[in-house]
């Protein structure tokens, strides 16, 4: 009843002032050609385009590219300027941490890089296209007083991010024009290992008596004894890679999962706030497989969302794998959106620590 | 009026071409200058012509040039050749795959298949929005359980899909594409419509294929130009890793990792697959990615899955230059697990689970096939070894067939691929392996079936006949008559070959006792038809086979269209090498004939089907020859007409037989009138039955001279009666061919004229019955004015000729004598002539008035003249007559026709010169 006559004040209202839209074009004969129309609409466009379509670096590259400036007029300018930024951005939401915690929020950056350098003195730029080359050392080797160049990661409270920033000055009449890129940090080629890291391979078993998590009784009393092996120590660039076997299962299985997951802990005041949070999952069994028979467990770690292990004072990064097998039953129907984390009733599962290392380029790892 | 009297012997003399000698006999072979001169020509003709004949030899040059061409294209494009093949090779196998499982026009759709269900344009929403829907989907689905769309819906909306990735490709929103792909991969994850998955595998992979060539071109563009188009380098057919710039392996691995991040296993498998050609741009050894995949197909457990994954994995390995075969043998490998997994599966739920494992083992079985012919693809000896020894069938390359069992399905693909050396020397080992794997997957007869085909590719090189003939003998001693004749139709060229005589008649003795007694089914009369057929072909002489122990018997055990064909085949055998002489073979093929008469379908004796059947008979009649038995001969005929009634052609010759039969015996001299009176009897009890006026007719007329040969002149008579009597009942408004017919008709009364210059006149039913019975005809016949008047002239030329004081010709019989002998200056004779031509040419005249068309009235009035002008001295009586057609002729036709200016020269050359009459002398 209520909305009903806040419409209808609503519908008084527009009677009784009728809006009217007026069009109105800046020249008066209505004549324009497309193109006009075009540079009209976008007077001045800048963009930073980085030499590397994948823009990654190292710290101790240059980061190189070239700012391209369009513009239908010549703009003069008291100066180019860059700057560039890498900062770990911490955040403390849900997870372990408490509601004061959450209400704490943003914890105080920190810096690993802060640079500003100019491109070029005022002077003007010419109507058209320009391109203006740059090339910026990220690392000097003589003012190593800040953070060390942790990888580019975007995780749930932690990200690790570098971005890239172009200014030109107009003065306080125009508008400073300005763009942002973000690039990725991969570590030094010198800082890594050559040797490729050595394979530390653990074995497990997955049986009704290793699970923590109570299970259904039929699973209970049937049993099973998934065995299997699993790199637990994995360069970037490699995948993960292991293999199990379903020696026994009296249940019939539906799936056999592998979990990726990232630990992010941060250090807030006393306390360790830790989340575990599931990046990928990847199957490696449809449906009750073959007994005895060897799966290969391979799983391609993604891109950005994964970093070499990162135990550093106030934040840490690290992985951990989780192999979870569900059997059949009529209770996981029951269910059919849950965090595949939670442990059920028809789930067994057996999770372990993965260390993430950055080896080099996968030409070397290619030969081996 | 009088007729023209005439002299036929001088007139014959006086138009008779002068004969001269020639030199040489028209058959002889020419003399060799005569073929120089006509090479001459012919030479002479090719150069001025310049005419090209393709099938003429082509002269050395131009097929110089042709060689080299194809030499340069074969080396630069071997690869691509063979590629290309193999590309042809899978587009035939998915229409096959397409074909082979035919699906019910409902499709239930799993809550899986949410891509096929939805319609196109939720696509082009944000994938926010996209990504919230699906959740949407997912649980609606849940909810309202299967879906059900026609095949024709689904296959539709696949095909949508397909330009949906096309379009977003090309549109550079690549993570669209590969997000459609990844919905259609998933499709394939639902295996609940089993004989749809087929169809399903090749719809899907079709899109992927697209993908993956998509991506391949991407990449290859990345490695081979800069951003701005530049060109850097030009891959190498045969290019490795170390060829390609980072940039363009970056874009690769990007694409590996995206496929990658695919939680479900089958989906990442199959888009895997479709860039799998793409790891030649990464790794150097892209192959072994192979080996990976084929491992992790082993986490799909269900069988149809997994089957038509490894099926992909085959094809798409294709895409490398050189591969290891190893990882498709452990696809094979698995798939036999597979198999010793769904055998040892106990009864469940499913009422029916013997079926629907085999029709299972159905589905899965082209995955097999194909498998199998990519390992056997072009493999040598060795390799083949190898193989073998992998499969876990050898334990060495020795000893290639010494190990275990196999799963008897792989087993028949696999000796469908051996190559053929191999099965002939290891005839005796397969035949042991075959023995001892005998399971569910396949039948086991079709196997040693299969092994006897593969030996008699190549029969000469078969070490071990007799070991493996003895073996086999003992296995199929065991079956039933269906497996028996499967099994022993594959071994029987080579028995035959061989000459195992003893074999052969075990076999036959064996396929009698199984068959004794039993309805014999569809597939096992197949069987026993290539069997016999097989004989047939084998043995050059029919007595040989006839002379077979139980050949006969079996046949006679066979109905239906099988027996139809052996004996189709045996008739044809029968005719091939000339006359049929033998009384055992005519007896015997006469009743084989009849059988096969009597197995056709009499009701569709004008079907094609049928044609042949009739013809064999009919040929076989034919090439019956009793010699000099000739009651024999007839008696054989009249059986002849008795079981062979609908066979219009065959009558039509018995008639033709009969006739010539007496005429054989008149010549033969000894007379026996009463075996010439039994032939014509014959024939006129036959002919009425003969469909078809003309026919009759004709066979009539035939009949009736071959009477007239034996002095019979009442048959004649009596025959002649018949014809004319034929000819009232003819049913002229009966089918269209009305114009043909009438022409033949008049054909037949000129002929029957002719005839009956010989036939003497009987006074007993007056001299001109005949004549005036044809007669009557024509005036209660509808016939064309033309076609009557021909039929008068053809009256008024018999009355003139019968007039004569000599014949031009006589009856062969002594006895009979002729019209002009019997009524030799008898005056009523020529009197009633005279009268009847009169009352003729009156109806001929006043006939030629009517006619309605110019052309035609003037043509006929000429003929009508001109067989006055022949038949009738052109006195006061007949001139008028002459005149008046002249004058018509004259008025309908130009005064330049040639017809009408040789009949005016006619008319002029047979004036009495006193009467010259100044009227036609114009």
């Amino acid at each position: 009843m209520c909305l009903n006559t806040i419409d209808l004040v609503h519908a008084i209202e527009i009677k009784a002032m009728p809006t009217r839209i007026e069009l109105k074009l800046s020249r008066p004969n209505s004549i324009y050609h497309p193109s006009a129309v075009e540079i009209e609409a976008m007077p001045t466009r800048i963009e930073l385009k980085l030499s590397r379509p994948n823009r990654i670096y190292r710290p101790s590259e240059p980061l190189q590219g070239k700012i391209v400036v369009k513009s239908a007029s010549s703009i003069s300018h008291y100066g180019i300027r860059m700057a560039l930024n890498g900062s770990v951005n911490l955040q403390v939401r849900g997870g372990s941490a408490g509601v004061i915690e959450s209400f704490y929020g943003v914890v105080k950056p920190i810096t690993i890089l802060s640079k500003s350098l100019d491109i070029k003195p005022s002077g003007k730029i010419v109507s058209g296209t320009t391109e203006i080359p740059f090339s910026i050392i990220l690392r000097n080797s003589k003012e190593d007083n800040l953070e060390r160049f942790y990888e580019t990661f975007h995780g749930t409270n932690i990200s690790i991010q570098y971005l890239a920033t172009v200014d030109i000055m107009r003065g306080y009449l125009h508008k400073p024009l300005s763009a942002i890129v973000e690039f990725i940090v991969e570590s030094d080629r010198a800082d890594l290992l050559d040797q490729p890291i050595p394979p530390e391979i653990v074995i497990f078993y997955i049986t009704q008596d290793t699970q923590r998590h109570p299970i259904l009784p039929e699973l209970k009393s049937g049993g099973f004894r998934i065995i299997g092996r699993i790199s637990t120590q994995r360069s970037m660039l490699e995948p993960l890679s292991g293999e199990l076997t379903v020696e026994a299962s009296a249940i019939p299985i539906c799936s056999i999962d592998i979990h990726l997951l990232r630990v992010e802990s941060i250090l807030l005041g006393e306390k360790i706030v830790t989340e575990t949070s599931l990046i990928q999952t990847t199957q490696v069994a449809d449906g009750d497989v073959c007994r005895n028979m060897t799966l290969p467990i391979y799983v391609v770690l993604p891109r950005l969302l994964t970093c070499p292990t990162v135990l550093a004072g106030p934040f840490s990064i690290e992985f951990k794998v989780a192999i979870v097998i569900s059997f059949q039953s009529e209770l996981s129907k029951l269910h059919p959106k849950s965090d595949p984390r939670t442990p059920r009733l028809w789930t067994a599962m057996e999770t372990l620590p993965l260390e993430l290392v950055r080896t080099s380029a996968f030409d070397s790892n290619a030969k081996d | 009026m009088e007729f023209k009297p005439r002299n036929y012997v001088a007139e014959a003399q006086s138009h008779a071409l002068r004969r001269t000698g020639a030199d040489l006999h028209p058959l002889s072979s020419p003399s060799p200058r005569s073929i120089l001169r006509q090479a001459d020509d012919h030479v002479e003709s090719s150069n001025s012509e310049e005419f090209f004949d393709p099938l003429r030899a082509p002269n050395s040059k131009a097929s110089a040039v042709i060689v080299d061409g194809q030499d340069l294209e074969s080396i630069s494009s071997g690869n691509e050749d063979s590629i290309q093949v193999q590309m042809k090779e899978w587009t035939s196998f998915k229409r096959f795959l397409m074909q082979r499982f035919p699906v019910s026009k409902m499709i239930s759709v799993s809550s899986m298949s949410n891509t096929i269900v939805r319609s196109g344009k939720a696509y082009e929403k944000s994938s926010t929005s996209m990504h919230l829907e699906e959740l949407d989907d997912i649980e609606k689905s849940s909810e309202e359980g299967a879906k059900a769309i026609t095949r024709q819906e689904y296959v539709s909306r696949l095909h949508e899909l397909k330009d949906e990735i096309n379009r977003a490709w090309h549109a550079e929103d690549r993570v669209t594409s590969l997000k459609l792909s990844i919905k259609v991969a998933r499709l394939l994850m639902d295996t609940s419509v089993s004989n749809f998955y087929p169809t399903l595998f090749v719809l899907a992979t079709d899109v992927l294929d697209m993908l993956g060539d998509m991506v391949w071109e991407r990449i290859r563009q990345k490695a081979e130009f800069a951003e701005d188009g530049t060109k850097l380098c030009s891959l190498p057919e045969n290019f490795g890793a170390s060829d390609v710039c980072v940039d363009a392996k970056e874009t690769c691995y990007n694409w590996f990792c995206k496929v990658g991040s695919i939680r479900e296993l089958l989906p990442r498998i199959y888009l895997e697959l479709a860039i799998l050609p793409c790891w030649r741009f990464l790794i150097e050894q892209p192959a072994e990615s192979l080996q990976r995949l084929v491992m992790m197909t082993r986490g799909l457990a269900d069988p149809l899955a997994s089957a038509y994954c490894r099926l992909y994995i085959a094809y798409r390995a294709l895409k490398f230059p050189m591969y290891d075969t190893g990882s498709l043998i452990t696809c094979v490998n698995d798939i036999k697990l597979v198999f010793t997994r769904i055998s040892s599966a106990k009864e469940t739920a499913h009422g029916c689970f013997a079926d629907s494992k085999r029709s299972l083992v159905g589905l899965m079985e082209p995955a097999i096939e194909f498998i199998m012919k990519c390992i056997f693809n072009d493999a040598s000896l060795r390799q083949v070894g190898q193989v073998l020894v992998e499969l876990g069938l050898g334990r060495s390359q020795e000893e290639l067939f010494g190990g275990s069992p196999c799963v008897s399905i792989v087993l028949h693909h696999l000796l469908k691929e051996l190559p053929t050396d191999v099965v002939s020397s290891h005839a005796v080992d397969i035949l042991h392996l075959i023995k001892c794997s005998n399971d569910y997957s396949y039948d086991q007869c079709l196997n040693y079936r299969l092994l006897g085909l593969r030996l008699c590719e190549q029969i000469s090189e078969i070490g071990t006949v007799d070991a493996v003939v003895n073996e086999v003998m003992q296995v199929v001693s065991q079956y039933g008559l269906d497996e028996y004749l499967k099994v022993v139709e594959a071994y029987l060229d080579i028995l035959l070959q061989n000459q195992m005589d003893g074999q052969l008649k075990t076999i036959l003795e064996g396929i009698l006792k199984l068959a004794c007694g039993k309805v014999i089914a569809e597939d096992e009369l197949a069987g026993l038809q290539s069997i016999l057929v097989k004989l047939l072909s084998h043995f050059k002489d029919l007595e040989n086979v006839f002379s077979l122990n139980h050949f006969l018997q079996i046949l006679d055990l066979m109905h239906g269209s099988s027996r139809s064909i052996v004996s189709m085949h045996i008739l044809d055998m029968a005719t091939r090498n000339g006359y049929v002489r033998d009384p055992t073979t005519i007896q015997l093929l006469f009743e084989i004939s009849q059988a096969l008469h009597d197995d056709t379908d009499l009701a569709n004796m004008k079907n094609d089907d049928n044609q042949q059947q009739a013809r064999l008979i009919s040929l076989f009649v034919r090439m019956v020859d009793h010699g000099a038995e000739y009651e024999g001969h007839l008696a054989f005929l009249v059986e002849c007409r008795g079981a062979f009634g609908s066979i219009i052609e065959l009558k039509e010759f018995l008639v033709h037989s009969s006739n010539c039969l007496a005429t054989k015996a008149l010549k033969d001299g000894k007379t026996h009138l009463s075996f010439v009176k039994s032939c014509i009897a014959f024939s006129e009890v036959t002919i009425p039955s003969i469909l078809g006026h003309i026919k009759q007719l004709h066979l009539y007329l035939e009949t009736a001279e071959v009477a007239l040969l034996g002095g019979l002149v009442s048959h004649c008579d009596g025959l002649i009666d018949s014809a004319i009597s034929c000819l009232q009942s003819f049913d002229w408004m009966e089918g269209s061919r009305v114009a043909v017919d009438s022409d033949r008709i008049l054909s037949f009364i000129r002929k029957l004229c002719s005839l009956l210059v010989m036939v003497p006149g009987n006074p007993e039913v007056g001299i001109l019955h005949i004549p005036k019975s044809i007669l009557s005809l024509i005036h209660s016949q509808s016939w064309s004015p033309r076609m009557k008047a021909r039929i008068f002239c053809a009256i008024v030329s018999l009355s003139a000729t019968l007039s004569q004081g000599r014949l031009p010709y006589h009856a062969v019989h002594p006895e009979i004598l002729g019209n002009d002998l019997l009524f030799f200056g008898d005056s009523s004779y020529v009197h009633e002539l005279l009268s009847l031509t009169e009352s003729v040419l009156q109806n001929l005249v006043g006939l030629i008035e009517q006619e309605p068309s110019q052309a035609a009235r003037g043509s006929m009035s000429l003929e009508a003249c001109n067989c006055i002008a022949s038949s009738f001295k052109l006195n006061e009586h007949v001139l008028p007559i002459c005149s008046k057609l002249i004058e018509t002729a004259k008025l309908c036709l130009s005064p330049n026709d040639k017809y009408l200016m040789s009949t005016i020269s006619f008319l002029d050359k047979n004036l009495p010169i006193a009467a010259v009459s100044p009227a036609i002398a114009i």
